[in-house]
């Protein structure tokens, strides 16, 4: 057989380069409508109120006055805080308070560090308070 | 006289037609236009006003060494009326002047310490709108609460008891929009 | 030799009509096909969203000295808008931010607006609205809202100003001073306490930040006096000559930084102007000053003292009034001192279209 005639190969390349810039515009749209959704998602995800909750709830619980400071109770608090972030929020957390001033016994100004991982976002803080 | 020669550019150019019509038909078919509900962007914007409400209700109002926050002492006397007046306050109410709708579950969890086994947090119901069917597209909103049960103060009706000390207690409200 | 004839074969035109047929037809369902990309609508809450954090959990840029106490004309200097009081008091307003973001004197619907809270390469359109609870906030900017439009609504708590009501019991001062027509009242202020005393921001009197406001009422009790011959209750008719500010940083002496140039005396809706030079106003009951957010700013520091002294000239001399000999007025965290209001629940909602 001889040598295809190939004189009429423009036209289906032309076919072809209109589906390729059609499937090309598929794509750029579909990525497009997708932005709102991961916008919303990524809010959704990050776990800005939790955080602040847990980082307030550690301030409030390294303030317990003395009258309120049973043997265990400071302990207390903190395990309540573990525990719960663990079986309800699915997050680790972690924190330990120090007296900035070794000696003061009424512990005024305390250093608080703070560890949070829900697997997803994790948020490490050393606080002055 | 017929030949075949004649067939060349014909047939390229429906083999081109064809390939061109089957693309465009696939692709518009697979493009599809998100509605709100498939964003999340309704429940974006459901949890960041139940954040708020419960983290104001958190807050107290003056700075007085004793100052409880409202939600302190509701939990505290096991008020749960005035727990749900105020969260759907919080949340109905508009800049407008129009009153939103919106429902409203809430549960308390609490951990209890020594001598019960480590880990233990148990679960208490708080108060409900309305109860839950199912049906509802729901958020989940929380909010610690430092909870002075050691002195005075009505004892949530809880099995197991609650401790009576000072413990951190999560409250979680599942909030929808009928 | 090349062919020229001009004429086509009929299976190349069967062709190329197919072809351009079937374009055409693909080309006229293109524009469906971008329909999805000329909407907005996605875009909306998520500006919408962001705006609401920008204005309800950031205190703006410049957060020292704060935005709000710039004047319009240093208005190119406010970088961004934000209402809260501090970076660690997300969702509680400071009523002075409100009132300057929403006075229309000061910044123009759009333009100011978008260039400080709503960002973005598009020129949205939005509305922005704050409520209180009680209705004693109920402010907006922007265009009414059209049927669809992002939105995102978030609830909010406000701090409104301190203020000192001073009474009859505490003007009465009994000191060694013997009687005397002039007469000078003195108030201080303690930056070192105050800022010192209260870490919270939310409920902390700032002097340099807030507004202050201080009512001397009751004056006309004060100076009632009996005429021992006749029995018959008289005035002691006094006017205020001056108010002066005087402020003591630590290690140096104490200097007078200005006057105040006018007071609401007696009620009155309209400032009455004290001259420099004496007699001033008469005074019968009550003389009010507000002191903006900010008034402090420039002329003291987190550790200085600030003394407001007002000096009356009486017609009779008594002893009442005069506190120079014991210890000025504290402005200070006492309840029965200064009355510090209550936070106020209140909710702001954003809507962009």
């Amino acid at each position: 057989m001889a040598r295809l005639n190939d004189d009429a190969q423009w036209i289906v390349l032309m076919g072809f380069m209109v589906s390729f810039s059609l499937i090309f515009l598929g794509i750029v749209i579909n990525q497009s409508t997708v932005v709102g959704q991961t916008t919303a998602e990524g809010v959704l995800e990050f776990p800005k109120n939790d955080i602040l909750n847990v980082r307030s709830a550690i301030f409030q619980s390294s303030t317990l006055q003395s009258s309120q400071i049973t043997p265990l109770s400071l302990t207390d608090v903190h395990d309540d805080i573990i525990s719960i972030a663990m079986s309800r929020k699915n997050a680790i957390v972690s924190y330990r308070v120090k007296c900035q001033e070794l000696l003061d016994p009424n512990c005024v100004s305390k250093i608080i560090d703070i560890h949070y991982n829900n697997g997803v976002t994790a948020y490490n803080e050393t606080a002055n308070y | 006289m017929v030949n075949y020669d004649g067939q060349l550019y014909t047939i390229e150019g429906v083999a081109a037609g064809l390939i061109m019509l089957l693309t465009a038909f696939i692709v518009v078919g697979t493009t599809s236009v998100y509605t709100p509900g498939d964003t999340h962007i309704t429940d974006m914007q459901l949890e960041q006003m139940g954040s708020d409400a419960l983290h104001m209700m958190n807050t107290p109002n003056t700075s007085a060494a004793s100052a409880e926050s409202a939600l302190q002492s509701m939990i505290k006397n096991n008020e749960k009326d005035r727990f749900g007046e105020t969260f759907l306050s919080f949340c109905d109410t508009t800049a407008g002047g129009t009153t939103d709708t919106l429902q409203f579950s809430a549960d308390i969890y609490y951990h209890k310490s020594n001598p019960m086994p480590e880990g233990s947090v148990y679960k208490v119901n708080f108060t409900e709108s309305r109860h839950l069917t199912g049906g509802e597209h729901a958020v989940r909103v929380t909010e610690w609460v430092q909870v002075d049960n050691s002195v005075g103060g009505v004892l949530l009706p809880a099995s197991p008891p609650l401790d009576t000390r000072v413990q951190a207690v999560l409250v979680e409200v599942l909030v929808w929009r009928d | 030799m090349p062919d020229d004839g001009g004429n086509l074969s009929i299976d190349f035109l069967a062709g190329m009509t197919l072809f351009m047929i079937a374009l055409i037809w693909v080309a006229t369902m293109i524009p469906g096909l971008l329909i999805g990309l000329q909407s907005r609508s996605i875009d909306y809450d998520a500006v919408a969203y962001r705006t609401g954090v920008i204005l309800v959990e950031d205190p703006g840029m410049p957060a020292n000295p704060p935005w709000e106490i710039k004047d319009d004309l240093q208005k190119d200097e406010i970088e961004r808008f934000g209402l809260t009081i501090s970076k660690e008091t997300p969702n509680i307003l400071k009523i002075s931010k409100v009132e300057r973001f929403f006075c229309s004197t000061s910044f123009s619907y759009p333009d100011d607006y978008r260039q400080r809270v709503i960002f973005g390469d598009r020129p949205y359109q939005f509305n922005i609205s704050l409520t209180t609870f009680d209705g004693m906030v109920n402010d907006s900017v922007g265009d009414i809202k059209p049927d669809g439009y992002g939105y995102i609504r978030r609830v909010v708590k406000m701090k409104y100003p301190s203020n000192a009501t001073i009474q009859d019991p505490n003007i009465r001062n009994s000191g060694p001073s013997a009687n005397v027509t002039t007469h000078i009242f003195s108030l201080n202020i303690n930056c070192t306490n105050l800022i010192g005393d209260e870490i919270n921001p939310a409920y902390q009197i700032n002097p340099l930040r807030d507004q202050i406001l201080v009512n001397i009422t009751n004056l006309s009790k004060a100076r009632v006096f009996t005429n021992l011959i006749t029995g018959d209750l008289l005035y002691n008719p006094c006017s205020l000559d001056s108010i002066k500010i005087y402020r003591q940083n630590p290690s140096q002496p104490l200097v007078q930084v200005r006057t105040v140039d006018d007071a609401y005396i007696d009620g009155g809706s309209n400032l009455s102007a004290i001259p420099p030079v004496p007699p001033g106003p008469i005074v019968n009951d009550t003389v009010s000053i507000i002191f903006p957010a900010g008034f402090f700013y420039g002329m003291a520091n987190d550790n200085t003292q600030l003394y407001i002294n007002y000096t009356f000239t009486l017609t009779q001399k008594d002893n009442f009034f005069n506190n120079s000999f014991t210890s000025p007025y504290p402005y200070n965290y006492d309840p029965n001192k200064v009355t510090q209001p209550k936070l106020k629940e209140g909710v702001l909602e954003v809507a962009i279209w």
